[in-house]
């Protein structure tokens, strides 16, 4: 991260900022990449800042991708504290989210990607707005009814990777009623984000909860 | 010490008090490079004794104090300031203390620290690296600290701080970490009895450090950002 200039510390908090957190090899960063250009089709002005666990490979990811300006990806290394960097001690992602915010004028919206954790992982709301929490099928059906905090207090459930389900011996009617018991009812998407199945209906989600209320 | 100024210390020395620090070995996930072998709790130990006489005591603690001293005069913190970046061989630890400074100080400034947001535009202005020396000899000070409850602070984050690198990167265990804890602390404090001149340049050298820190940047996995 080029973190040498002093715009690094610049102050203002102008565009929506929300969290993708969930475990390892859930989806993540598919689900950015997916996201990437169905929101700036919309017209959306974006930037992301990721928490590799190691150097900074999601981040190399989605600079390579072709769907962003690499220049608009940071990377915040987590010091091997994937939970405190998003949650106890977010002040090097607000860092990094004011250092976009200062480079890219007009900035609307930072999607900050947790590095992989589990279930128990949740953001702060001092860091972000709004927060996706991404599980999928072929991390087992049961996932729902464990009632992670990730699962039970994210913004948005994404459950990724459903097209997988008959593959994993996965129930995902029933996954899926499960997921929406523990929420008590609140929002669940199921995408298969490689193919970009129902990836419109989570733009449509961001869109509706940070940016049409701004 | 007086009460409260215990109970500040205890707050701000909190691993919940948010600091980024958790993200900055000062080099030691690079020192199995450099020895070209695992670093035992001895290694650990030998590395923190170095980053403590040889860096810490004679460059950051000048640092800290003057700025503490300094108080409210910007200016003049911004020059010790700039003076300790300017000493700071290592890139690695030149960015790194910076981005430790500009977490602190951003906690700070939302907290509404007198001054810190005032520094902060300094820094933006390019007027100041805010290394993190003079960002804690200015904000402790302005949080009722001390100069050797800062300076105290200051020292046992350092430690610790490594130590839990230590322990995240797999070196020691948690006990073991407790374990070596006493005497690295003793050692601090043999430091902070030295007194700071109010004319004292910061004079760190602690080449092993810097050299490991080097190797760091060239790992080709790593957890942590220097």
């Amino acid at each position: 991260m080029g973190l040498m200039s002093p715009i690094l510390n610049a102050v203002p908090a102008n565009a929506a900022r929300i969290g993708i957190g969930g475990p390892v090899g859930s989806g993540k960063t598919a689900l950015i990449e997916a996201l990437l250009p169905v929101l700036e089709r919309r017209g959306i002005s974006i930037a992301v800042v990721t928490n590799d666990l190691v150097t900074a490979e999601d981040a190399e990811r989605l600079r390579r991708s072709g769907v962003i300006d690499p220049a608009r990806v940071l990377a915040v290394e987590a010091g091997a504290c994937p939970h405190t960097v998003i949650r106890e001690d977010p002040t090097l992602n607000m860092l990094a989210a004011d250092e976009l915010d200062a480079r890219f004028p007009g900035l609307e919206l930072v999607i900050i990607e947790s590095g992989g954790d589990n279930l128990a992982s949740t953001f702060s709301l001092d860091l972000v707005d709004w927060w996706i929490f991404v599980i999928d099928v072929a991390g087992g059906g049961d996932i729902p009814r464990k009632r992670g905090p990730g699962v039970l207090q994210c913004d948005l459930l994404v459950i990724n990777k459903v097209d997988l389900a008959p593959h994993v011996g996965v129930d995902l009617d029933l996954m899926l009623e499960e997921a929406r018991a523990v929420r008590g009812g609140r929002p669940l998407i199921a995408t298969a984000c490689r193919s970009g199945l129902q990836v419109e209906a989570v733009a449509d989600a961001i869109v509706e909860a940070v940016l049409i209320r701004r | 010490m007086e009460f409260g100024t215990l109970l500040a210390a205890l707050r701000f020395g909190d691993t919940t008090f948010p600091g980024g620090g958790f993200a900055f070995s000062q080099g030691l996930e690079g020192l199995a490079a450099v020895r070209d072998a695992r670093p035992d709790a001895q290694a650990v130990a030998d590395f923190l004794d170095e980053q403590i006489r040889h860096r810490w005591a004679p460059a950051e603690r000048v640092t800290l104090a003057r700025c503490h001293r300094a108080g409210d005069d910007l200016d003049a913190v911004a020059a010790l300031d700039r003076d300790l970046d300017l000493s700071t061989f290592s890139e690695s630890l030149r960015a790194g203390t910076r981005r430790n400074g500009a977490a602190l100080l951003a906690t700070h400034a939302r907290l509404g620290t007198p001054g810190a947001g005032a520094y902060r535009g300094r820094i933006l202005s390019g007027e100041a690296p805010g290394t993190l020396a003079a960002v804690q000899g200015l904000l402790w000070r302005a949080s009722g600290l001390d100069e050797a409850a800062a300076t105290a602070l200051a020292g046992y984050q350092l430690v610790a701080g490594g130590l839990a690198a230590a322990t995240r990167l797999g070196l020691v265990g948690a006990l073991g970490a407790q374990a070596l804890m006493p005497r690295l602390l003793d050692t601090v404090a043999r430091c902070a009895a030295e007194p700071v001149a109010d004319d004292q340049d910061p004079t760190g050298f602690s080449p092993f450090a810097e050299i490991a820190a080097a190797r760091q940047v060239r790992l080709p996995l790593r957890l942590f950002s220097n």
